[in-house]
């Protein structure tokens, strides 16, 4: 089932069935991004040689979770204004979370007991 | 037992209902029915979405802070059962959620009250500002009757020194 779109230009959503859409499933969520953004520069580890990503998958972009084939293919994207638009995101308030939906129903902050020493 | 609340909404999920996602990083989603699920699935922002409980408490439309938020809290230990404390706390639930339910109301009626305010306002300021709607500006031109006069204000030397400044 599915059938096509009107208004899409670009190619990537141009289709509303799953299998066109499956890229964006595995597209990591606002809050991993944020948490890998938030580590410092020391504990990030090099970049693994893997021959199935494009340009062995040493260039990667955090924020958008992509690969890229080259420097100036990845510098370009920095530039785009998707990229950007998620930068700011990023910048802005920890996203959403099953806390923030528990405060937000009413309930208080977890009880864990007295600590255990 | 417990009752989760959902991901994107943040209403309650009873047993048996609704639907959880497992992520493989291990985190848990769940959710109250499909539409909240649907909603996650295209990755939208439940802070941006008006209807759920994070959108509202965000903007003002609910009470945010109330001693009556303190009582419902995940408790991860286990509580010894004892009958006496049971039948006070089901005891207490109703009365608590009396005093929530009038408070909660009473917030919205406080947050009503505002609006009114504002409206007048604004119909004020139109009405002051917007004449040239209900006559054209060339007869207002003629006749200065149809306009409000003109209010003089004293602008203090200070001020305008400090502007330059700037």
């Amino acid at each position: 089932m599915g059938g096509k779109c009107p208004h899409r230009h670009v190619k990537k959503r141009r289709y509303s069935h799953k299998t066109a859409r499956r890229t964006q499933f595995l597209l990591k969520g606002a809050d991993m991004v944020y948490d890998a953004l938030k580590k410092p520069d020391e504990e990030r580890k090099p970049l693994p040689l893997d021959e199935d990503l494009p340009g062995m998958g040493q260039y990667y972009c955090l924020h958008c979770d992509r690969y890229f084939a080259n420097v100036s293919v990845r510098d370009e994207h920095f530039k785009t204004k998707r990229h950007r638009k998620k930068v700011k995101e990023m910048l802005g308030p920890a996203p959403h979370t099953q806390l923030d939906a528990d405060l937000a129903s009413g309930m208080g902050m977890p009880d864990n007991g007295p600590k255990l020493s | 037992m417990r009752i989760e609340k959902c991901w994107f909404c943040s209403s309650a999920v009873y047993p048996g209902h609704g639907i959880q996602f497992v992520r493989n990083d291990a985190k848990i989603f769940r959710f109250c029915r499909s539409k909240c699920h649907k909603n996650f699935k295209m990755k939208r922002n439940p802070r941006k979405v008006k209807w759920t409980k994070a959108y509202r408490r965000l903007h003002g439309k609910d009470m945010t802070q109330d001693s009556t938020f303190e009582f419902e809290r995940r408790r991860n230990r286990p509580e010894r059962y004892d009958r006496n404390v049971t039948e006070n706390t089901l005891k207490a639930i109703k009365t608590i959620d009396k005093v929530r339910s009038r408070r909660e109301s009473k917030h919205i009626e406080r947050r009503k009250k505002g609006k009114k305010g504002q409206q007048m306002r604004e119909a004020v300021k139109e009405l002051e500002q917007s004449i040239s709607l209900v006559k054209a500006p060339a007869i207002l031109r003629e006749d200065p009757s149809l306009t409000l006069p003109k209010i003089m204000v004293k602008v203090s030397q200070a001020q305008e020194s400090q502007r330059m400044e700037e």
